[in-house]
């Protein structure tokens, strides 16, 4: 039991990295990137093509920055021109971007399962409490916990962290103490993909690559996000890890029914409280 | 004295507007025939079968996109997860006759469950502002499809299966449900009624109450509408006409698998209704002809379809706000003034 636990905790930890990084985008642009789901595949691709030649890690780095840099030039070509026009225009168009990205990996790797091997000394398993436990699972979590810890220090600790808390409560408000939101933002969706990227690189040995595969964590992602309370980044913390349990436990005892729970629960929270678990009320 | 020329007048123009609203139905009545009786030539000239069923496909299609571009045009949600409905519809009317049961028990299954079950969800999920309701669409959409996939038994898993028709409709031979151009005829009546029956509803007093909303839904509720269940039930319709859509796919194909419920099938919903345009009622229509059309056409380059339709969709989205049938009525007003000579609205 206690492995499942942490089989739910490694799960959520992904869905956490995956969300945050919308949440990021939301908070400067009051937008949805619903290519994000894509922008994770590739991520899990560049990992699985660089770790052929250069190992693992060096797959990790450069999926990192190369996300972050598609998501720099996401922001500079989509989101600032778009951002007059509301959100929904800006949904539209990262949504035929999906559509597209999609194609693109299918042309150049196919639509083929790939697997993708963890590094060397995370591939063992481990015991817990008498259970055989793969190591790398644990390795995800330590992951998603050193972004979690990594991004409540940047945004408590430094001034650009508290343009984005600011940015993420009240945009024009922050805009008119003179931050350029403008030139914030290109950094923080930058940051807010290359996240994707990092999720999809830790995310490739435990699921195999597709290029559909980031579809199913788009739409998870999404439910944390409504769940947690749009734009917020505590309220994504908690649903992640609620969903990754919940999704986990559902798989095990009930598979016919498993991806109407998380849902379901979605529905009976949203009912009690419209703006999600960690939103003011509207 | 006042107050009774004042009321005089009231009525004058009530009933004014009375007898402009019920020209406006006559006009729309007039092209509703013609439009029905317009296709009946186009069906027989048209000698290829290979057209005729990709113009039925397109009609089929069309009733789903027009259940998309109608929830963005009346409520301003769009919607991911129409496909859900649709799918549904479809296995209403094919599990019944797997299990031997009549065919129009199995429609009328088909035109109540999901809307009803739309409504449900519409209750939750509408009161969740502008982006989020499409985020949950899409979530809901796949939950359906994916419990579709699991229940193996029910739904015959990712292969689907297969039914056959029973010999009559209603003393009609079922034959002609499969023929193309029969069922061209057949599938485009009900879309022109479709239209039309929306272009009712977003007439009528509750179709004019869901605009105000969706143009600020708080001040319709400091007026004292229910805001939440209007909203919920403008989705239901929405769920009602992708079901439409359902059961007209179902018949022709005889044949259902879970991909009818596919969020790729939503999302190529919303981006013919996109691409024809949402200002327009059927404007969604022209959306679905123009994709079907064009991927026929597309030929070599139909391998990457998907990215095709992508940047098409964000080339719409950013330089033809009013898609194809918004620029078409652009064309066609600059025309006409031109020919008047004088401004036209």
């Amino acid at each position: 039991m206690i492995v499942q636990l942490i089989n739910g905790l490694a799960y959520g930890g992904l869905l956490y990295v995956v969300a945050v990084g919308l949440v990021l985008i939301f908070g400067l642009r009051q937008v949805v990137n619903f290519a994000h789901g894509s922008l994770f595949m590739l991520g899990a691709y560049v990992g699985y093509v660089i770790s052929f030649y250069a190992g693992f890690w060096a797959g990790l780095v450069v999926a990192i920055a190369a996300l972050g840099i598609l998501g720099s030039l996401l922001d500079i070509a989509v989101f600032g021109p778009l951002r007059h026009r509301g959100p929904m225009t800006t949904v539209l168009v990262t949504f035929g971007l999906a559509l597209i990205l999609e194609d693109f990996a299918q042309a150049i790797w196919g639509k083929g399962l790939r697997l993708q091997q963890p590094p060397p000394f995370l591939s063992g398993t481990v015991a817990i409490f008498g259970d055989s436990f793969p190591v790398y699972r644990l390795a995800v979590i330590a992951m998603a916990a050193i972004v979690c810890l990594g991004l409540a220090i940047w945004m408590r600790k430094t001034r650009v962290g508290l343009f984005v808390r600011a940015s993420s409560v009240d945009p024009e408000g922050t805009a008119m103490q003179g931050v350029n939101t403008d030139r914030l933002s290109i950094l923080v969706v930058g940051l807010g993909t290359s996240l994707s990227g990092l999720a999809g690189v830790i995310a490739a040995p435990l699921l195999s690559l597709s290029p559909s595969m980031g579809s199913y964590v788009l739409i998870d992602s999404f439910i944390v996000v409504v769940l947690g309370g749009i734009g917020s980044f505590s309220g994504a913390f908690l649903a992640a890890i609620l969903i990754g349990q919940i999704h986990n436990l559902g798989v095990i005892f009930v598979p016919s029914l498993a991806a109407v729970i998380p849902l379901a629960l979605m529905s009976l929270v949203l009912m009690w409280r419209p703006s999600g678990l960690a939103g003011t009320a509207a | 004295m006042t107050d009774l020329s004042v009321g005089d007048l009231g009525t004058g123009k009530r009933e004014r507007q009375a007898l402009a609203r019920r020209r406006e139905t006559l006009s729309q009545g007039a092209i509703l025939i013609i439009a029905i009786v317009a296709v009946i030539p186009v069906a027989y000239l048209v000698r290829s079968n290979l057209v005729l069923s990709l113009m039925t496909q397109a009609v089929i299609a069309g009733v789903l996109a027009t259940s998309v571009g109608f929830l963005i045009r009346q409520s301003g949600a769009v919607t991911f997860g129409n496909a859900a409905f649709y799918g549904t519809a479809a296995y209403c009317v094919a599990l019944p006759l797997k299990a031997g049961l009549s065919l129009p028990l199995g429609i009328a299954l088909a035109l109540v469950i999901p809307p009803a079950l739309a409504y449900l969800l519409g209750l939750v999920i509408v009161r969740i502002p502008g982006i989020a309701f499409s985020m949950l669409t899409l979530a809901i959409g796949q939950a359906l499809s994916e419990l579709a996939l699991k229940a193996r038994w029910l739904t015959g898993g990712e292969d689907g299966f297969s039914f056959a028709l029973p010999k009559t409709v209603v003393g009609l031979d079922a034959s002609f449900l499969q023929r193309p151009t029969s069922m061209l005829i057949f599938s485009w009546s009900v879309l022109v009624l479709v239209l039309f029956g929306l272009s009712l509803f977003s007439r009528s007093r509750y179709g004019r109450v869901v605009a105000a909303i969706r143009e600020n839904e708080e001040r319709a509720r400091f007026i004292g509408y229910q805001t939440v269940s209007r909203r919920a039930a403008t989705f239901a319709l929405s769920a009602f006409v992708a079901s439409i859509g359902g059961v007209l796919a179902t018949l022709y194909n005889s044949f259902v698998s879970p991909e009818t419920m596919h969020w790729s099938l939503s999302g190529m919903a919303l981006i013919m209704a996109i691409i024809g345009g949402t200002q327009l009622l059927w404007g969604a229509v022209v959306g679905a002809a123009f994709v079907f059309f064009a991927k026929d056409w597309a030929g070599d380059i139909g391998e990457h379809w998907q990215a095709v339709i992508g940047v098409i969709l964000i080339v719409v989205t950013v330089g033809l706000p009013g898609g194809i049938s918004g620029a078409m009525m652009q064309i066609a007003s600059r025309g006409s003034r031109l020919f008047k000579g004088r401004g036209a609205p």
